[in-house]
């Protein structure tokens, strides 16, 4: 819907809470690639710094939220322009808890910082990161410009996360087995890495809001999800 | 076709002389139902309300075409009496308009002209049962001989309503009928209208979009003589099907 409101203050606002989830995106997506360059560098200047940049995620979304039950409440929002607001709130809110698991994965970058290296944990952790940040830019372009076909491709993207989960699932038992004192350096790269597929989750979950908002319906067909992958034991089902 | 339509409009077409205010409207209204008329001013949605009990007739130069039914029966046909239909199918505007006579007689003439009622006790329980439907009983049970023109505007419409209802119609049809009232008068006469619903087809008329959100179940958008789109109200509201229903319900030039 490219027209124009008649009021044209309800237009701005639309456009308001709509830059406001963009700039969100901007910085969830920057969190999560510092907090993994942070780990794999052992930066702990970078850590804190992501650390302390979540309370912005943190007042976006709450204005975002105050912003967006002041537009039902004035402007009573029906078709389109509701869906807007409501895919706003969701995004918003995924956004945040990306926000929340880039907070952890420099937490636990810190702790790792002091314990023995998991030779080549770090690195793949930060290429992990950066894919799954592409696929969260992705996913908030194809909002910006409510293309549901890009939509779909992020969704069925999603998968190569899930196996890159996988494979360092894989790598953190075999060195775990090999050597006892890594196991609990083994069990933070863990949580980090499943955080992360969790992060590649919301992007789906944002693109699944940006074929709600082009189409009124949410996409039915469950996305064909390799349960192994996300279990760690791919082919070998549940 | 699960339920059977209450009146069922195929293919009218409204001249008023020359110029054609409806072309080609279809339109199932379904029993126990509230049905909403909603769209710009000219839509035709007035017009079209106005044929479904031939107030069109009583206007010159109005030419109706196609086939309306009211339970299968065609109420344009040569034996049907226009007074007759508008008791089944009954109408209140947009402004209250009581008759200058009590209250009492306001609801009592529809009754007593079209004979049903048997007696003075048969037409004062008549007129209770009305007054009560209508959500006014207990504001004006004590002064029935007070004239109907005293009340408050909300009240002189739930009595217009009451007017309406006592003939026992089976449709009735409302032209924007809170647009004089306030927003309390409003709530009563929406909550009534929700009552009303079990037992008429009620069609509204409305420029309130909201109105037509909290008190329809079917929804039927007009613009420019023609009946866009018509559906479930939640449907209409939430996910339009007609670019043209989105940009009005959501307030854009259209």
């Amino acid at each position: 819907m490219s027209q124009e409101h008649i009021a044209a203050a309800f237009d701005r606002d639309l456009e308001r809470i709509q830059a406001l989830v963009m700039k969100m995106g901007g910085l969830a997506e920057a969190a999560l690639n510092d907090a993994a360059m942070a780990l794999e560098a052992r930066d702990g200047e970078l850590a804190a710094q992501v650390r302390a940049g979540d309370a912005a995620l943190d007042a976006l979304e709450e204005e975002i939220n105050i912003e967006c039950a002041r537009l039902i409440a004035l402007r009573a929002p029906t078709a389109g322009d509701l869906r807007t607001i409501l895919t706003v709130m969701k995004v918003a809110a995924a956004l945040e808890r990306c926000g929340d698991y880039a907070k952890n994965l420099a937490k636990r970058s810190l702790v790792l910082a002091d314990l023995p290296r998991v030779e080549g944990a770090a690195g793949s952790i930060r290429r992990m990161a950066r894919q799954v940040g592409l696929l969260l830019r992705d996913a908030l372009d194809a909002y910006a410009r409510r293309d549901a076909d890009l939509a779909r491709e992020v969704r069925a993207r999603d998968e190569e996360v899930d196996q890159m989960y996988g494979a360092l699932f894989r790598e953190f038992v075999t060195h775990m087995m090999a050597d006892p004192r890594l196991i609990s350096p083994c069990l933070h790269l863990h949580f980090i890495a499943k955080n992360i597929e969790r992060v590649g989750d919301h992007a789906t979950g944002i693109a699944e809001q940006v074929i709600y908002l082009v189409s009124g319906t949410l996409p039915d067909e469950a996305r064909r999800k390799d349960e192994g992958a996300t279990l760690g034991q791919p082919g070998r089902g549940v | 076709m699960q339920t059977p339509s209450k009146i069922s409009a195929q293919g009218v077409n409204v001249h008023y002389g020359t110029t054609q205010a409806l072309q080609d409207v279809s339109v199932e209204i379904a029993p126990a139902t509230v049905t909403a008329f909603i769209g710009p001013s000219g839509c035709g949605k007035s017009t079209f309300l106005r044929c479904l009990n031939r107030m069109n007739d009583t206007i010159v130069g109005c030419r109706v075409e196609g086939r309306i039914t009211l339970d299968g029966q065609d109420i344009y046909a040569p034996s049907v009496d226009p007074v007759q239909l508008r008791a089944q199918v009954g109408m209140v505007f947009q402004k209250p308009n009581p008759f200058p006579k009590s209250i009492y007689e306001n609801v009592a003439y529809g009754p007593r002209i079209h004979g049903l009622a048997r007696g003075r006790a048969d037409l004062d329980e008549i007129v209770e049962k009305s007054l009560r439907r209508a959500a006014l009983w207990g504001e004006v049970k004590d002064r029935l001989d007070a004239p109907g023109t005293g009340l408050s505007g909300g009240q002189q419409q739930r009595l217009c309503i009451a007017r309406a209802i006592a003939t026992a119609p089976e449709v009735l049809l409302m032209d924007e009928p809170c647009s004089a009232l306030d927003p309390i008068a409003t709530a009563q006469v929406e909550e009534l209208i929700d009552e009303l619903r079990a037992t008429f087809a009620v069609v509204i008329v409305t420029h309130s979009m909201q109105q037509a959100a909290r008190v329809s179940q079917k929804t039927a958008f007009f613009h420019l003589g023609s009946l866009v789109e018509f559906g479930e109200t939640g449907q209409i509201f939430t996910t339009p099907r007609d670019p043209r229903t989105e940009s009005y319900i959501t307030g854009r030039i259209g």
